[in-house]
């Protein structure tokens, strides 16, 4: 165990693991999403921020663009894919029920790993942006620039959702149908368009989270399923089905794994954080800031 | 129970002539040369970690997605044990043990999280635990040997028909035992606490007991299966025996055949196993591609299992279990 030898290296650890914690919550929120509507633990999310990092590498590459660009490239794609991946096959699936839609987005999962592997080999890539070498110096503290743009494109993209949610017609029509779907269908908001909206709007997080991803880390085909691993930890920490929750959430376990890595060691850092992710299953089901639900009978 | 009144002494003969079939063919074939029944000794020991999650899933309703974990310990309580030369090769004591070191870890960890989490949030407790282990074998130091794993020496291995039979031996017992269970109050008191714990409770049940029983079996045949991989491959680390596919495949297995029935996983295991090898010997490079597609096929156009394809009625049960109740009007 190493203690913090002074408050700046102790900073220094907390807004690295605060700046990583904002990667883990964009796609926390995404999965969270899904699952308030759809009630399924959205394993392929890892999976389709890979896809998205890809489209990256190879934006970046191939083209003088910015990957920073890639942002509002993945934005508008990735909700139109999400929305095909729902009508194509989450829609007659869902209703056969939640227990097949989960086994039909690890089966997604597997194929696009497989499909990512084939067609680009499982290389691990990484993409070189203008600022991946530049960092702040704040006092003693240094802040990598790439790393605090993905956290403030994690705030726009948090921002966004909420407000769509809390000032959209359609943004109430997602709530009221996480809250209760059949009281909700009851009141005329239809359960597909509610799904595949919400569907659509996880899947395009999943992207920006993608993006995020690959200019901070190099990546692999099979590197998603730790990230959906993550951002369920994530979701667990906030609560799940609400916004502000999973990227708090994020945040913590950030910060935790962050923690954690300083003072054992990197390997112990996902043990901690699974063991407070069991903890809180535990002593707190319904998150760090989530309400109490009562059960009805 | 959801399978159709056939007449039960059919289906107990049709069960003994494929146990016969079964204990007779390698004595048959050129066991060593023969891929089949390494196919067979794979299916046997996927039947035993199918019904394993079947029993707390699919009976009791309590979806666990950590059975990785079990299977895990089973092979490092081997692996450790035969390091230590306290156990010998194909030891049945060393199998027991790594049984036994599942349940009890299925107990200490089941309790609280059977007794606190419903649904989803046990599923993602389980799920939890499976990660945790894994992260400490790879941290264990000497203990576990980290990274590199533990190496049995490989030698002692003379011919495939031992893991064969033992194999079989394991399924078979976890068949008759599900069966028992089925067929008897347990079973009856299962069944009602995944339908309705609140009811079940309320009818004297206890549920907590009942919950621990079905997952500690699970975990139980698990470890066992774990134990028989450990001697199988000879060489114990974390990515091979804490690997996602020994709670995945079970799980696809199962869904496929049918959640809660008795047969049904059989008929899952064995079908997926022959498409995946089909898909694998007509195009070895793709086949992982079309696994995953033939997951995907399957959830679309035979969502209730094939169970519910032969028996004609709609398995609903897969909708039942707590952690996916799906939206009363979309159905």
């Amino acid at each position: 165990m190493t203690t913090f030898p002074s408050a700046s290296v102790f900073f220094q650890v907390l807004i690295n693991g605060v700046l990583l914690g904002c990667m883990y919550g964009i796609a926390a929120i995404g999965l969270s999403l899904i699952f308030g509507t759809m009630r399924i633990i959205f394993l392929a999310q890892g999976a389709v921020m890979i896809l998205a990092a890809y489209c990256i590498y190879w934006m970046a590459t191939l083209s003088p663009i910015n990957p920073f660009f890639g942002f509002l490239l993945i934005l508008p794609v990735f909700l139109g894919l999400g929305w095909i991946m729902y009508k194509g096959l989450f829609q007659k699936v869902a209703k056969a029920g939640a227990n097949p839609s989960l086994l039909l987005a690890f089966g997604l999962m597997v194929l696009l790993e497989h499909l990512m592997s084939l067609i680009w080999s499982p290389t691990t890539r990484s993409v070189i942006t203008s600022t991946s070498t530049s960092s702040l110096t704040l006092g003693s503290i240094n802040i990598s620039v790439t790393r605090l743009i993905v956290a403030v494109v994690a705030l726009i993209a948090t921002g966004l959702v909420f407000l769509f949610l809390k000032k959209t017609m359609l943004g109430k029509a997602v709530r009221a149908a996480s809250e209760d779907m059949s009281a909700a269908a009851l009141l005329g908001i239809s359960p597909t368009y509610v799904s595949a909206v919400t569907f659509a709007i996880g899947i395009a997080l999943a992207g920006v989270a993608g993006v995020a991803a690959c200019i901070t880390y190099p990546f692999d085909p099979f590197f998603g399923f730790l990230f959906s691993l993550k951002a369920l930890i994530a979701v667990a920490f906030g609560g799940l089905g609400s916004v502000g929750g999973p990227l708090v959430g994020g945040v913590m376990l950030g910060v935790l794994e962050s923690m954690s890595a300083y003072t054992f060691s990197a390997g112990w850092a996902d043990a901690v954080a699974y063991a407070a992710f069991l903890l809180i299953l535990i002593l707190r089901p319904e998150g760090m800031l989530g309400r109490r639900s009562i059960e009805k009978v | 129970m959801l399978q159709e009144p056939l007449k039960r002494k059919t289906h107990l003969s049709i069960a003994l002539a494929l146990v016969f079939f079964f204990v007779i063919y390698p004595l048959l074939v050129d066991a060593e040369a023969s891929y089949l029944v390494f196919l067979f000794y794979t299916a046997f020991m996927y039947v035993t970690l199918s019904q394993g999650w079947n029993i707390a899933a699919g009976y009791a309703g309590q979806v666990s997605l950590g059975q990785h974990a079990f299977f895990g310990i089973g092979c490092y309580v081997t692996a450790i044990t035969w390091r230590a030369g306290t156990a010998g090769y194909l030891d049945p004591l060393a199998m027991l043990m790594s049984g036994a070191g599942a349940a009890v870890v299925a107990i200490v960890v089941g309790l609280p999280l059977l007794a606190k989490l419903r649904g989803d949030y046990f599923a993602l407790g389980t799920l939890g635990l499976g990660e945790i282990l894994r992260v400490a074998a790879l941290n264990g130091g000497s203990f576990t040997e980290g990274a590199a794993g533990i190496s049995i020496p490989s030698d002692v291995y003379q011919s495939i028909k031992p893991y064969y039979f033992i194999a079989l031996l394991i399924s078979v017992l976890t068949m008759l035992s599900l069966w028992f269970i089925a067929h008897s109050r347990i079973g009856l008191a299962l069944v009602a606490i995944r339908e309705d714990e609140t009811a079940a409770s309320a009818n004297g049940i206890p549920i907590l007991r009942y919950k621990i029983l079905a997952f500690t079996l699970g975990a139980f045949v698990t470890g066992l299966c774990g134990s028989l991989n450990a001697y199988f491959v000879f060489h114990i680390d974390t990515a091979g025996a804490f690997n996602l596919n020994w709670v995945i495949m079970p799980i696809l297995m199962v869904i496929l055949g049918g959640v809660g029935t008795f047969v049904g996983p059989v008929l899952g295991v064995f079908s997926l196993i022959a498409a995946f090898e089909l898909i694998r010997l007509l195009t070895p490079q793709l086949h992982p591609i079309f696994s995953g597609a033939f997951i995907i096929l399957v959830t679309l156009f035979l969502p209730d299992g094939i169970m519910s394809y032969l028996t004609g009625h709609k398995n609903r049960l897969l909708h039942k279990l707590s952690p996916f109740k799906w939206l009363a009007l979309n159905k």
